[in-house]
């Protein structure tokens, strides 16, 4: 007999902005606080380490020795080109290196912050030229490309910018992450409070981290992010990628497509809203489709606590990738919630009113941006009782 | 050899019923599983049998039974009814498979399909009037106590109206049958065509009128179509499978043995008007198809569409729309066997058909996604897709009829046009976007519904492929089938009176 549709489906609460204000300047997690969350939340976090670990290393390497590489073939095999890996490569037995390139497009599409504006700078451009003009001398290919097109070459210098700066990112992230692990496992972290408290720590103490990046051309070396340029990571880098890659994204969103000349893409950049955050885990699974590719890749490094949860929850291996990318929402929940609150104008506590105001009018731009995403992840409700088992 | 036929299926309804004691749940299911294939096994030892390049009655059988009244029991196979028993006895085997968590009387429910199994064989090999007419309504009280006993909701409604119709049905049948012996004078209930020496032609007409409209209603044609939409919504899925599949060939079967038959002549004269018929029923179908929002009402109206075909090239009656007309009926019975399985199991996962609501399933973890993928491919099929066995029938009917009837026949193309486009609303409805199982409500809150849909077992899905198998093996090879009827259809559209008929007529340029 058929069974009744309402026992199938299930829908998290819906927070108010109102509401998301005043659990950012209460101090308190934007996530409900349950062990189940703190289990999802960690591991999910240590599997996403493990992958921006690879992602990471790729980037940079991408960046100095594919630099301005018209045919870059081997990009994704970090130098190491051997026979077993090319047919572990074949086969798909790999990282899905795609995916960071498509945060690369992100970031570097909707430039915000610093580093967008360095790479419009004067200093910039003089740079450039002078990697061009040793570049084009060696290599005929760009010494025709280059006169036709003069903005060519610009923007692959900084397109490669971008990935390098997103490689170092990553690096600190994926340690922060796979730290938190340890710290939980140390019974150092024990509510989702602590694991909000551990990222902002991290991502404070890597504020200030110079943001460099210099290519070999020729035997030369030359900067394209120089120490002058005096880009730090949380500011120039960090919070970009936030904005980019979280909140405003690229409308691809799986199976749904998008009419963009009928306005369901916003025309206006700065009120995208198709970030990670507000990504659908439902129908994002399709082969090729970007959020999958790192659902697939986290599946590889699935810690083997959350991976017994999934087995138990749902249908078990059949949707682990919807599953990987709920708890990624949950823990990118947390993210935000750290960089929100390392980010306050002023601290939460002060009485000093016009500092108090500048905190709300802070936290509510936030709160308003926010009601819109997937808040209902937020809540415990995937925990409710007969969803084990399927 | 072939009474086996009818009397596996029919012993093996005995062994159910009288099955000793309350058996385990489940053993019924496997003992009648059994018998089916051993229904199927020997069917296909009936193909080995058969000489493909006879085009008459074969293996026949005969025997002495109540004489006095014409009633022989003769049974014999060709070319046309050989597909028809093949299918019968794969197509039972499927429903008998697909059927699942059946608690009510299994015991009851196995043997009613075993004994439609068995008469509708019956029904098939007859070569004596009346004893497919005993067949043809043996079949009848089973399927009623199917659709009234294990339906839906709405199902005492609906089995009655198939009950009424298909009575109806069998009585104008049985008038035609007896009026033949009282104008003709003999009592003999043989396959032998009435020619004008013997029968003057407004009898003719007559009966010809009372076995079209009996047929047509069981085929069913418009305006006798309206019990099938509310049969099959209310009938479990074997029970959809079986009466698609199998038990609606019976009335097409009807209609090119026994109309175009028995009555060639009388056949030939009201042909045009039959091609018309059938260009409306194709059409009216189609576009009452596109009218609906249950998945099973559309597949149960694209039936009455299909059928239509089988008129049109049973009117054209030449020996490639004959054939294309046998084609047709296996065709339609494996696909439509097959859309149907493929509603039951959305309808047993998500808990309604309704397109309104229904979204997204194709969705590859959550979803359905290789039932999903199954409906795409039965749904090309349907629409009439090179490679699959829709393609062959329907060009095989086009082509053969083009030439007798082109206004008819172009009309019944638009009708082929029409099958993409509804079932085309299906899939793009139910299984195209984001997914969701409820009726849409705020846009906002419906795109963050998480959905727990049921997984489909791979066994479930084993009938479908099955199906889904042979619309390709068909499609691929349609030589396979084609060397079985090509002698009958071809012998059958040689029947005298009717090339003389037609040829003056399509002097005439009437169609």
């Amino acid at each position: 007999m058929p069974i009744i549709s309402a026992n199938l489906t299930r829908s998290g609460g819906m927070p108010t902005a109102e509401e998301l204000r005043d659990r950012l300047l209460a101090g308190q997690t934007l996530l409900a606080d349950t062990p189940n969350h703190l289990m999802q939340v960690v591991d999910v976090l240590e599997s996403y380490g493990e992958v921006l670990d690879a992602y990471s290393i790729n980037l940079i390497y991408q960046a100095e020795k594919q630099f301005l590489n018209p045919l870059p073939v081997w990009k994704y095999f970090d130098g190491d080109l051997n026979p077993a890996r090319l047919w572990r490569h074949l086969i798909h037995d790999r990282i899905n290196f795609e995916y960071a390139e498509y945060c690369q497009k992100a970031m570097f599409w909707h430039g915000t912050g610093g580093l967008d504006t360095y790479l419009d700078s004067e200093a910039f451009l003089q740079n450039c030229a002078a990697i061009i003009q040793r570049k084009t001398r060696r290599d005929p290919l760009l010494a025709l490309l280059h006169p036709l097109f003069p903005g060519f070459i610009l923007e692959l210098i900084r397109s490669a910018a971008t990935t390098h700066a997103l490689g170092q990112f990553w690096r600190v992230m994926s340690d922060l992450f796979l730290d938190l692990a340890r710290a939980e496992k140390d019974g150092r972290v024990t509510s989702i409070a602590a694991v909000v408290d551990f990222i902002q720590a991290g991502l404070v103490a890597a504020a200030a981290k110079p943001i460099i990046y210099g290519v070999e051309v020729g035997g030369e070396s030359f900067w394209v992010l120089p120490p002058e340029a005096a880009l730090t990571f949380l500011v120039d880098v960090a919070v970009p990628y936030v904005e980019a890659v979280f909140l405003r994204g690229m409308p691809f969103l799986g199976t749904v497509s998008f009419n963009a000349q009928a306005q369901q893409i916003s025309p206006d950049q700065a009120t995208f809203a198709y970030g990670a955050l507000y990504a659908d885990p439902l129908p994002t699974m399709g082969s090729g489709i970007p959020p999958s590719l790192l659902m697939q890749d986290m599946y590889r490094h699935l810690p083997e606590r959350l991976h017994r949860w999934y087995d138990s929850t749902t249908r078990g291996e059949g949707d682990v990738r919807v599953k990987i990318c709920m708890s990624f929402q949950k823990s990118m929940f947390c993210v935000t919630n750290a960089a929100i609150a390392g980010t306050f104008p002023h601290p939460l506590d002060s009485s000093e009113p016009s500092e108090q105001k500048a905190n709300q009018a802070y936290a509510s731009a936030w709160a308003e941006r926010l009601a819109r995403s997937r808040t209902d992840c937020l809540d415990a409700s995937d925990e409710a009782p007969g969803r084990t088992g399927a | 050899m072939l009474s086996l036929l009818l009397l596996i299926p029919l012993l093996g309804a005995f062994l159910l019923l009288f099955w000793p004691g309350q058996p385990v749940p489940g053993r019924m299911r496997n003992v009648a599983i059994a018998v089916l294939v051993a229904q199927l096994l020997w069917s296909l030892r009936v193909m080995l049998a058969f000489d493909i390049h006879d085009g008459g009655m074969q293996l026949r059988e005969s025997l002495q039974w109540v004489d006095s009244i014409g009633l022989d029991y003769r049974l014999g196979i060709d070319g046309l009814s050989l597909p028809l028993v093949l299918m019968n006895g794969a197509l039972t085997l499927v429903s008998a498979v697909c059927t699942r968590d059946i608690s009510q009387r299994p015991r009851i429910y196995f043997a009613l399909l075993l004994l439609i199994s068995g008469a509708v064989n019956g029904a098939f090999l007859a070569e004596n009037l009346l004893l497919f007419f005993l067949f043809y309504e043996l079949e009848l009280i089973p399927l009623w106590l199917l659709i009234s006993v294990w339906g839906g909701a709405e199902r005492a409604y609906a089995a009655t109206k198939f009950l009424i119709f298909t009575a109806v049905s069998g009585m104008l049948i049985l008038g035609a049958f007896l009026g033949l012996a009282l104008f003709t004078g003999s009592v003999d209930f043989s396959l032998t065509p009435i020619m004008s020496e013997r029968l003057a032609m407004g009898s003719q007409l007559l009966l010809l009128g009372a076995l079209l409209v009996g047929f047509g209603i069981k085929i069913p044609l418009v305006p006798f179509h309206t019990w099938l939409p509310d049969a099959h919504t209310q009938a479990s899925t074997p029970v959809s499978v079986l009466l698609a599949g199998v038990l609606l060939k019976l009335g097409t079967y009807g209609l090119l043995r026994f109309c175009l038959g028995l009555f060639p002549e009388a056949w030939a004269l009201v042909a045009p008007w039959l091609a018309i018929w059938a260009a409306v029923s194709v059409l009216y179908g189609s576009l009452a198809a596109i009218a609906q929002r249950d998945m099973k009402r559309m597949v149960a109206y694209s039936s009455v569409g299909h059928m239509g075909y089988i008129l049109l090239a049973a009117a054209a009656a030449t020996p490639v729309s004959l054939l294309g007309a046998v084609f047709q009926m296996v065709s339609h019975g494996l696909i439509s066997a097959l859309l149907f399985l493929l509603v039951g199991i959305v309808y047993r996962k998500t808990g309604t058909r309704d397109l309104e609501v229904l979204r997204g399933l194709l969705n590859p973890e959550r979803g359905l996604p290789f039932t999903g993928a199954l409906m795409i491919l039965g749904v090309m099929a349907s629409a009439g897709l090179p490679g699959m066995a829709g393609f062959i029938s329907e060009f095989l009917v086009f082509r053969g009829s083009i030439a007798a009837y082109p206004v008819a026949t172009l009309l019944c193309m638009v009708g082929s046009g029409l099958t993409a486009v509804y079932f085309l609303l299906l899939v793009n409805r139910a299984f195209f976007g984001r997914m969701a199982i409820t009726p849409p409500s705020d846009p906002q809150r419906d795109a963050r519904l998480d959905i727990e849909l049921a997984p489909v077992a791979s066994r479930e899905t084993v009938p479908a492929m099955a199906l889904a198998l042979g619309v390709i093996a068909i499609g691929l090879v349609p030589l396979s089938l084609g060397r079985l009827s090509e002698s009958s259809s071809t012998a059958m559209a040689q029947l005298p009176a009717l090339v003389h008929v037609i040829a003056q007529a399509s002097q005439g340029g009437l169609g």
